[in-house]
């Protein structure tokens, strides 16, 4: 019985050892102590003899043929596709998609270069101001005039016609208005007129210093 | 590793090391190197010769891509294998395995110098292998054929060692059981008794 397991456990181990015996990659040992073994098993001995004719067969060609130069040809010239496609303006490789895309965006670029230029040009000859923006200075024959707290809007507007005034300019923080003559050559009399109406409590050339 | 086993990876390594320089006169001659053994192991995988010449470009297009970051952890011969190894497989997994008869292929494909006992050793492999799933025809090869080691080959097949060795004796124990019959009397009296 003990001889049997013995034998067993042996046959085992030179099953184990077989393809690393026949590989030549075992250790000097094993091997040696496989051809022991082998020699007295004939069990294993048919297994190895088997296992070299595999090794054997393995180790023949196949009989599948691929022509090497044929298939380092293809190689070479996929690489050199590759390559040139690489070195191709990235542009070129987009779909219609992105082309279009690209149009559209230059388009828009353009439309927008060209409508900022002429409202930048437009606003270099600005033919308004609004009445929250300071009285330019160089106005010829504008007036600070302060009306009285009390006077009516309607005797203001009156005064103002009858005087050929319009309003160029405020209230301001103290309540002054900024008026111009329709015509600059009135300014001296307007200024005189406004001093002598009633309801004004002050004028005075813009122009002038404090 | 052999002495001559270390001598091939020193080569093989200098010419991966050209290869990342654009050197396409070291592809080359590592190309030619490794087609017969890559064709033969692939064969393993797929009788079909347009997907074999297919799979072993698919891989030399990675390995001329990524020879300057070879890392150098394993065996260059490892490491190219094993990138045809997932080639192939991706390879049939997009077309199918659609193994070609031997009766299907055409002469021109049939090696010229084939010795009587060649073909008749063949037809007794591939009659057993036909036995076998294709991970273990490729444990085969790679342990009988190739001469890797079980680390070896569970590198190139990306899994556990003990994957492997399951797969190995998996493979000798259905060949055990169906080769002496393919064999026939006459080739068991043959074998001579180591």
């Amino acid at each position: 019985m003990k001889l049997t397991k013995d034998t067993d456990r042996d046959c085992a181990r030179a099953w184990e050892a077989m393809p690393w015996v026949l590989q030549d990659s075992a250790p000097q040992e094993q091997s040696a102590w496989l051809t022991e073994h082998l020699a007295g098993c004939e069990s294993c001995r048919e297994e190895f003899a088997q296992q070299s004719r595999l090794r054997l067969a393995l180790a023949l060609p196949t009989d599948v043929q691929v022509d090497a130069d044929a298939g380092l040809k293809k190689l070479l010239g996929r690489i050199d596709a590759a390559d040139a496609e690489q070195a191709q303006p990235h542009v070129r490789n987009g779909s219609w998609f992105t082309r279009a895309l690209v149009a559209a965006v230059l388009v828009q670029a353009l439309g927008i270069g060209v409508l900022g230029v002429k409202l930048w040009s437009e606003d270099a000859v600005q033919s308004y101001r609004t009445l929250s923006q300071s009285t330019p200075a160089a106005m010829p024959g504008a007036i600070h005039v302060v009306p009285d707290t009390s006077m009516k809007l309607a005797d203001w507007n009156t005064l103002l016609h009858s005087l050929q005034l319009q309003v160029v300019g405020g209230p301001n923080d103290v309540g002054a208005y900024t008026v111009v003559p329709a015509h600059a050559a009135g300014a001296t009399d307007a200024l005189q007129q406004l001093r002598s109406a009633h309801g004004i409590r002050l004028a005075e050339p813009a122009t002038s210093g404090p | 590793m052999k002495d001559a086993d270390i001598d091939a990876d020193e080569t093989d390594r200098l010419l991966l090391q050209r290869m990342a320089a654009g050197d396409r006169a070291a592809l080359a001659v590592l190309y030619r190197s490794y087609h017969g053994r890559l064709c033969r192991f692939l064969s393993r995988l797929t009788r079909r010769a347009d997907v074999i010449e297919e799979v072993v470009n698919d891989c030399f297009w990675i390995v001329w891509q990524k020879a300057g970051g070879f890392n150098g952890d394993s065996r260059v011969s490892t490491w190219i294998i094993g990138i045809a190894y997932r080639c192939g497989l991706k390879a049939l997994r997009q077309r199918g395995d659609e193994p070609v008869d031997d009766e299907n292929i055409p002469e021109d494909r049939i090696p010229s110098h084939d010795p009587g006992e060649d073909r008749e050793l063949r037809d007794w492999l591939g009659k057993g292998m036909e036995r076998l799933s294709a991970d273990q025809r490729v444990v085969v090869e790679l342990v009988y054929g190739v001469g890797h080691t079980l680390d070896d080959v569970a590198a190139i097949m990306q899994c556990p060692v003990g994957t492997v060795k399951a797969r190995l004796f998996h493979a000798r124990v259905k060949l055990r059981n169906v080769l002496p019959a393919l064999a026939g009397d006459q080739l068991t009296q043959k074998e001579s008794v180591p």
